[in-house]
């Protein structure tokens, strides 16, 4: 192309203008830039000026500058900056625009790797992927992303092929466990560049890329990798928290099954018992109530066991005080044995209202109410009031039994305290109260002991009663 | 599978006529003969099924009085069994459940179960349920009596009040749906849902929320002790039931 110009201008010129050739020159440095880049674009300009000035400026044929006509060298002067800052102008767009879309394609990958970290794929599924993706990008020979659950381990690995020689060897165990407590040396420029990875303050799991040859970052290709980081240290959390899930639903299935297979003999021990009674022998009635009592033990430990494991549900309702009242002393109407339980409720009041779940505040509530008509001396009534006053319902259960030592008040709510000096077979394995109490806190409420004046208990049982 | 009760001891029930037929869908053989023995003073015959699938068929073809539907059986789930049966029929069905299953009861009675036993259950009041279920299923179709007298109370559903010793009580019209829904299902019980359902409808809005409130409002009207009632029982997880006295 440039040759063909020269050609055309140098045959005809005795009647092209200088101004001509020029512009000719600079279109042909102009399309030699954009097709070419900044190589060809500063290569025609140095060949377009010693043509000018050779063939095309007096004396002709001859490269010299003569200062008699300082508008020849002023043509020359202008055709070079023209020609150079063009060519300059243009490689730098071209570079930004090849950089604006190499940053809209990890902008791209970054919202599908977003996408799939929030889809139901599994997490090691996107963790995998997340380790190919860096290694792409970065155009490093391996990838791998250690967790700690609570030990650190490997969690993914990707590498390749394609690039042989020796690679950095991985972390060992106690190096590890060292880049999980103690801040990690970002090392651009090495063979093996590290990072934590943090998600909600803290240090979930470690990046560690290696290559054959020395990896270095710009600032552009850091910004990225921290942005894949987060994006990992978020998956690493996704796995956490799906394998917790699993575990708790693993769990309740168990707790089910073992409750199931616990209760079906005890279910046809207690009916063949109640027919035994029925056709009067004299042990039945003995058999049912063991019976019943390693049903209630039974329950109890699974119930601790869920309490302990966090997986036993509680939901809070409108309900009132008189219903859960009236539910609990239907519960327990067998163990009255003629003495009396009063009921101290305002009724003139408007409905006693609390927040609470109904089925275990009943287990709580009955659970009071038969220790009390247990450890009541027969002709002494027991007393339950309830009155609300802050926001809070206040139940109290009151008997003249022989009350809680002074030193042993907390240890009733430790599971299977035992009352000194309480006879072995009375009341359960002494899992009750460890359970009530749980349940009152999951309600966001409370129980508590305080000694009777006058002698015997008073447990205090609280439960939110907003205001409506 | 259908097998005979041994020759039964007397019947026991204040003034009842004994059922025909029961039909016992359970699994497990040793709780099978123990249900068998305590239906034995209730029914003439008690049948026996061991899975969902009979169970249903033998509903069809044997037209038992009641039906008592035990959870976890080997192949149906016991909901399958309530919803096929209550499909073309309307007989009561007691459901067996474990303890602390609240939503299983709930799930069942709101697909058309009648009333529910938790297991380990106590002889006495299994059959006590039974046999109110029976009554209830022996009364005319669409069976309520228009007045109602129970425990001091004159309940006038045709009429709409509600009266003691003469004396009528005021009471809202919420207040009134309630205690209409749960007379006119005495025995039966009712999960919240279904007694939302009847009291509230679509209603907007989440009215159904305050209905412990009104319930308690509600028995302060009626009841003699509304911290011991007699009439409106509460079935903890559940719902609520209105007992009659037994007639």
């Amino acid at each position: 192309m440039f040759l063909v110009a020269t050609l055309v201008l140098h045959w005809d010129r005795e009647h092209v203008n200088q101004a001509h050739v020029v512009l000719v020159y600079l279109l042909l440095v102009l399309g030699g830039s954009v097709s070419g880049g900044r190589t060809l674009g500063l290569t025609l300009t140095a060949a377009g000026l010693i043509v000018i000035d050779f063939y095309f400026q007096l004396p002709y044929d001859a490269l010299t500058i003569d200062v008699a006509k300082p508008l020849d060298a002023l043509v020359l002067v202008a055709f070079l900056t023209t020609a150079f800052v063009t060519t300059a102008l243009l490689a730098e767009e071209r570079a930004r625009a090849r950089e604006a879309e190499r940053r809209a394609a990890e902008v791209d990958s970054l919202g599908k790797l977003g996408a799939e970290i929030l889809s139901t794929a599994s997490g090691e599924d996107t963790l995998a992927a997340l380790a190919a993706l860096i290694r792409n990008s970065l155009d490093v020979a391996c990838c791998r992303i250690y967790g700690a659950d609570p030990e650190p381990r490997l969690l993914v690995v990707s590498a390749t092929d394609a690039k042989p020689g020796p690679l950095p060897a991985a972390p060992d165990a106690p190096s590890l466990a060292g880049f999980f407590r103690d801040p990690v040396p970002f090392e651009n420029g090495t063979n093996a560049v590290m990072t934590s990875l943090r998600a909600h303050n803290r240090v979930v799991g470690l990046l560690h890329v290696s290559d054959v040859k020395p990896i270095a970052l710009d600032d552009a290709r850091r910004r990225f990798l921290d942005a894949l980081a987060y994006y990992a240290a978020l998956a690493i959390e996704r796995l956490r928290l799906v394998g917790e899930a699993d575990r708790a639903a693993a769990l309740n299935i168990l707790l089910a099954s073992v409750s199931h297979d616990l209760r079906t003999p005890l279910t046809t021990i207690k009916a063949l018992a109640q027919d035994g009674a029925r056709h009067g022998e004299t042990n039945a009635l003995a058999i049912e109530e063991q019976a019943d009592r390693l049903g209630r033990l039974v329950g109890d430990v699974l119930d601790l066991s869920r309490l302990q494991s966090g997986v036993l549900p509680v939901a809070p309702e409108l309900n009132t005080a008189e219903d859960l009242v009236g539910a609990a002393l239907r519960q327990t109407s067998a163990l009255h044995n003629g003495r009396t339980v009063t009921t101290d409720l305002d009724l003139d009041a408007p409905a006693l209202v609390g927040r609470f779940d109904f089925v275990q505040s009943l287990r709580v509530l009955t659970n009071l109410l038969e220790n009390a008509l247990r450890y009541s001396p027969s002709g002494a009534p027991v007393d339950l009031s309830v009155q609300r006053a802050a926001e809070t319902l206040v139940i109290e259960v009151r008997d003249r039994g022989p009350g809680i030592p002074a030193g042993e008040h907390e240890r009733i709510f430790e599971p299977f305290y035992r009352a000194p000096g309480a006879p072995p077979d009375v009341g359960r394995a002494g899992l009750g109260l460890a359970i009530a109490r749980r349940l009152a806190e999951l309600q966001r409420g409370s129980l508590e002991y305080v000694p009777r004046p006058g002698g015997g208990s008073i447990f205090r049982f609280s439960l939110p009663s907003p205001s409506l | 599978m259908s097998t005979h009760a041994p020759t039964p001891p007397p019947a026991t029930v204040s003034g009842a006529t004994r059922a025909r037929a029961i039909l016992v869908i359970e699994d497990d053989a040793p709780i099978r003969r123990a249900l068998r023995n305590a239906l034995g003073e209730v029914a003439d015959r008690v049948l026996e099924a061991e899975t969902g699938r009979v169970g249903v068929d033998l509903t069809a073809t044997e037209r038992p009085e009641l039906v008592i539907l035990d959870l976890g059986l080997p192949d149906m789930r016991g909901l399958d069994v309530c919803r096929e049966i209550r499909s073309w029929s309307r007989v009561p069905i007691v459901v067996l459940s474990a303890r602390y299953s609240d939503t299983e009861k709930v799930t069942l009675l709101n697909a058309g179960a009648d009333d529910y036993v938790t297991k380990p259950f106590s002889t006495p009041e299994f059959v006590a349920r039974v046999n109110a279920q029976l009554r209830r299923s022996h009364l005319p179709a669409e069976n309520v009596a228009p007045v109602v007298e129970a425990y001091g109370l004159t309940i006038d559903l045709l009429r709409r009040r509600v009266l003691r010793g003469g004396t009528p009580l005021r009471l809202t019209p919420i207040e009134w749906e309630i205690l209409r829904t749960l007379v006119s299902n005495a025995g039966r019980a009712l999960t919240h849902q279904q007694i939302f359902d009847a009291v509230w409808g679509q209603a907007a809005g989440n009215p159904q929320q305050y209905l412990r409130v009104h319930i308690t409002n509600l028995r302060r009207k009626i009841e003699a002790n509304p911290a011991r009632p007699d009439l409106i029982i509460t079935d903890p997880g559940v719902g609520y039931r209105a007992e009659l006295p037994e007639a």
